[in-house]
């Protein structure tokens, strides 16, 4: 265990530590480029330069292993104008478009300059012109002027996927990156080249020109696409999500998340939810608030909720889950619970990187309840009993990912051959799969986002999550849900007024409601006139 | 003043090129006798002799060789004969005049560092001596002196030709070993050095063609007969490629310590038509340039250059008489730079073409006064930063000739002509 100084700082390092993880463990500020903690060491962009005492000249920290007694500091004159220099090097040739570059506000480049640089360009001679908008693949554009040519990308198709499609192509400061000519960018992890770039050179066809970053707030989460659990932060205002991206966590996911997950941000949008409840119990749909529409089961209802039958899902979190066991269990006396399971075939597929075949966040959660609620039921049972019409009230847990149910469609039809029906659904329903005979509800809920809770995944790991914004302010949570659906009455927290549940169930007392709960929640104030 | 023949002996005769021929002039009879001594005795030998690497670094052969691991770990020798350095074309004599000369010294020094595997990476611009080096590599197998139990000694030795595609960054020992492992030439990051980690990761020596040709004398003589050529710090002799305004160019074998004069003025048959003579590039193109006075002064050895603050580099003199302008030179050389680095790293990948572009708009008449200033700021900023030296190789003849020759850069920025020239550029060269 070497103890080194660095910036009159002593510490104690691991043994074979680089100064620059030495450095970033502990909090130092240290400019580089190339360096990412998740890949090997290139040692190109010559950013990280360090003054070992003893050492003449400024060496770069990342290929610099920390020995017992070693001095080091990044903040004397000398490693003050090597840095300055490198970022001289770094923009001669390096495009002003910032103000229509997509990494503005997060780059690199400008964060660098801002910190170590600020000092008036010598370069007066003809910028070198390179490819623009260059389709890598299906979700990656390549902007070759804006590159600095850290590696990172390379490096990350080389050592993580190992699927090799990117090389540096030419030489000199004519240098790009590039694919090979049959071999586009599109492995299912390609959106993480976006991720690393530390410029505006690889963007992502989703997400690029979508919004300005400064205009993001960001939130952490669990992703819910596959039982892995990777940890991920949603990017997100008050229009909605615009993209997500991985969190480090060394026994999840690392620095890196698949494309898959990334998509998922398009299920919790208001777009694709279910915003007004609907109620059928003649022929027509009638809409209502998400509220009313759980007192009005309960209206409807009340006796015949009695040994209902739930479906539920792995895409419920364990809060949730518990919920509604113990709902069932106790007042409604029920123990026709049934697992929906998607795809359970593929379940033990796994990438050897992170995508897993299980596309629920929550199968171990789900199992665990089964077993401690000591309920054993099968599926093809509830099928069954549906297709000889034995079912008077069945409740579903719609599940909230429904990329991941490909049948879900046909499900839902087949579901509503019980007498009554009930979707909880976060999801937008479509009203074609509730058409079918019987009574029929769709009360809206809220997201994995929108709520707290914690998954088990695949692993065994118990992950939790807290809420991160509220984009469908009206839906309910299962507790929520459930409560009324029992009889209960609910209160929600409202910042300007006393707790009420007219909110959820009156439209006259929404619109300001919801806008002021909308503005606590994103903490948003756009302030005009400063840019 | 008489030329030292101590590798360049029988360079001469067209058969010295053949084995037949190579063995009527003692050849291989030194491999015989090395094969004999324990593998420990040659590299104290070769230690002793002070051979130093004639690629340009100048770092000595037998210290290099004591860096691969003590173990049985398999290891590489490689020959660098990319010789991309311009001005330099004596490996060029070596590969066309006497194959089995280098062959000969890859097996000995092979046998002494333990390598069963050797490659000669020749540029591939050579196409005319890659011929005839694989042919005397196909002499060599047919007689038992390559493959396996070399001449019933029971010790192997397999050595292959592997064309460049002709980048100068690959005459830099981890690039071409990039290339080698056919990757894109580029150098790698040290540590781990080539001794530790080089081909495949595997221990690798890369030694010039030239210090590999070396080890023949100094082991069929003994390191006391080679330190009686050269100087203290600088023992033997060092082919030197003369080049430029000079009445007789060519490759000369000369004892190191030679006085750089008597290289241009005997050897070379002085300057052409009589001019005066300006400037001398001493090592390569590189290497610091030193005005006609500081030729005076120097001698052709590592320390008398180092002292002069220029390099021996690989031996490639080009003489420039006044005649010549030098921001002229000096865009040519930049071009070179510009166009050979590897792009790698931020400072060389972008110093070099700022640089060149710099350099140009002196050249083409847009040259500002602060330019001058600005080009020794960049070529400073570009030196000790990067992975390799060619950065440094493209920011020193920067510096030197703007400190040497400021007045004529001056000039050109007032005028937009050459002072020597009296012409622009554009005139120059259409």
């Amino acid at each position: 265990m070497p103890k080194c100084t660095i910036n009159g700082k002593e510490i104690e390092v691991k043994e074979g530590t680089s100064i620059i993880q030495a450095m970033t463990e502990n909090g130092q500020r240290i400019a580089h480029y190339c360096w990412h903690p998740g890949l090997s060491v290139a040692g190109v962009c010559r950013l990280c330069m360090v003054e070992i005492e003893g050492n003449p000249r400024v060496q770069i920290a990342c290929n610099t292993m920390v020995t017992e007694g070693m001095k080091i500091n990044n903040t004397s004159e000398k490693v003050k104008e090597a840095v300055k220099w490198g970022l001289d090097f770094h923009l001669i040739n390096h495009p002003l478009d910032c103000p229509i570059c997509d990494q503005a506000g997060e780059c690199g480049l400008q964060d660098q300059y801002m910190e170590y640089g600020i000092y008036d360009s010598e370069m007066a001679e003809r910028k070198v012109k390179k490819h623009k908008v260059v389709s890598l693949g299906d979700r990656i554009v390549l902007d070759s002027e804006r590159c600095i040519l850290c590696s990172r990308c390379v490096r990350f198709t080389d050592e993580v996927t190992g699927t090799k499609e990117l090389g540096i192509f030419n030489r000199g400061d004519r240098s790009e990156i590039g694919t090979f000519e049959d071999r586009p960018l599109n492995n299912k992890y390609s959106i993480n080249t976006v991720d690393i770039c530390p410029v505006g050179a690889l963007t992502s066809k989703d997400f690029r020109f979508k919004q300005r970053v400064w205009y993001l707030k960001d939130g952490d989460t669990i992703c819910t696409g596959c039982s892995t659990g990777c940890n991920t932060k949603v990017y997100f205002n008050r229009e909605g999500i615009f993209r997500i991206k991985p969190r480090f966590n060394k026994e999840v996911n690392g620095y890196w998340m698949c494309d898959e997950g990334r998509d998922l941000y398009k299920v919790f949008n208001r777009e694709n939810r279910q915003i007004k409840a609907l109620k059928k119990l003649g022929h027509s749909f009638e809409e209502m608030l998400p509220g009313a529409a759980a007192k009005d089961i309960f209206k409807n209802l009340s006796t015949s909720l009695q040994g209902a039958s739930l479906v539920v899902t792995g895409q419920l979190s364990n809060e949730d889950l518990q919920k509604a066991f113990s709902f069932f269990t106790g007042a409604l006396n029920s123990k026709q619970i049934y697992h929906w399971k998607n795809n359970p075939e593929s379940w033990s597929d796994f990438d050897g990187l992170l995508l897993r075949g299980d596309k629920n966040p929550n199968t171990k959660g789900v199992e665990k309840c089964f077993e401690e609620f000591q309920i054993q039921t099968r599926f093809e049972d509830l099928e069954a009993a549906l297709e000889q019409s034995q079912i008077s009230t069945l409740v579903v847990m719609v599940p909230e990912n429904i990329f991941a149910y490909p049948d879900l469609s046909a499900k839902l039809k087949h579901f509503g051959k019980a007498k009554n029906l009930i979707l909880l659904s976060s999801s937008l329903v479509s009203l074609e799969d509730v058409r079918g005979g019987a009574h029929c509800w769709v009360v809206p809920m809220k997201t994995t986002i929108e709520k707290s809770g914690s998954f088990i995944n695949h692993n065994g790991l118990t992950q939790f999550f807290k809420k991160v914004t509220t984009l469908v302010s009206e839906a309910l949570t299962v507790d929520q849900a459930l409560t009324l659906m029992g009889g209960g009455e609910v209160t929600v927290e409202m910042p300007h007024s006393s707790s009420e549940t007219r909110f959820l169930v009156d439209y006259n007392h929404r619109s300001d409601q919801v806008k002021a709960e909308a503005y606590k929640k994103n903490e948003f104030s756009f302030k005009r006139g400063t840019l | 003043m008489k030329e030292v023949q101590l590798l360049t002996e029988h360079y001469s005769k067209p058969e010295y090129r053949t084995l037949k021929g190579y063995q009527q002039w003692g050849g291989y009879e030194t491999l015989k006798k090395a094969l004999k001594m324990p593998p420990q005795q040659i590299i104290d030998e070769v230690k002793n002799s002070g051979l130093r690497g004639r690629g340009g670094a100048g770092f000595p052969t037998g210290m290099k060789w004591g860096f691969l691991p003590k173990n049985g770990e398999p290891r590489f020798l490689l020959c660098n004969g990319d010789e991309g350095e311009p001005g330099t074309f004596k490996d060029r004599i070596i590969f066309e005049q006497a194959p089995h000369q280098l062959i000969e010294g890859m097996i000995i020094s092979g046998f002494a560092i333990g390598s069963k595997k050797g490659y000669i990476y020749i540029r591939g611009e050579y196409k005319k001596p890659a011929a005839i080096i694989e042919a005397a590599l196909g002499e060599a197998y047919e007689v038992g002196l390559l493959g396996k139990n070399i001449l019933g000694t029971g010790i192997d030795f397999d050595l292959d030709v592997y064309w460049g595609a002709g980048a100068y960054i690959c005459g830099e020992e981890t690039g071409m070993i990039s290339s080698l492992e056919g990757d894109k030439g580029q150098p790698k990051l040290k540590p781990p050095f080539p001794a530790v980690q080089g081909y495949l990761k595997k221990p690798t020596i890369v030694n010039n063609v030239e210090t590999l040709a070396a080890v023949v004398p100094i082991i069929r003589d003994g390191a006391t007969a080679y330190r009686q050529f050269g100087t203290e710090k600088s023992p033997g002799t060092k082919l030197f490629s003369l080049s430029g305004n000079v009445n007789k160019p060519g490759n000369y074998e000369v004892s190191l310590g030679t006085p750089l004069k008597d290289l241009i003025y005997d050897f070379g048959g002085g300057i052409k038509g009589d001019r005066q003579l300006k400037a001398v590039i001493p090592g390569g193109s590189s290497a610091p340039v030193l005005t006609a006075d500081e030729v005076l002064k120097a001698n052709l050895d590592y320390e008398s250059l180092a002292g002069l603050g220029t390099m021996l580099g690989s031996g490639a003199v080009i003489v420039i008489d006044d005649s010549q302008c030098m921001v002229d030179l000096l865009g040519v050389l930049t071009h070179f730079y510009s166009h050979e680095s590897c792009g790698q790293c931020t400072p060389c990948r972008e110093g070099t073409g700022w640089l060149n572009k710099i350099v140009h708009s002196i050249l083409e008449g847009r040259g500002r006064l602060q330019d001058i200033e600005l080009l020794e700021k960049v070529a400073h900023q570009m030196k000790g930063k990067t992975i390799c030296a060619l950065s440094d190789a493209a920011a020193l003849p920067v510096i030197s000739f703007i400190t040497k020759f400021r007045d004529e850069f001056e000039f050109y920025v007032r005028e937009g002509r050459s002072k020597v020239k009296g012409i622009s550029h554009a005139k120059m060269h259409h």
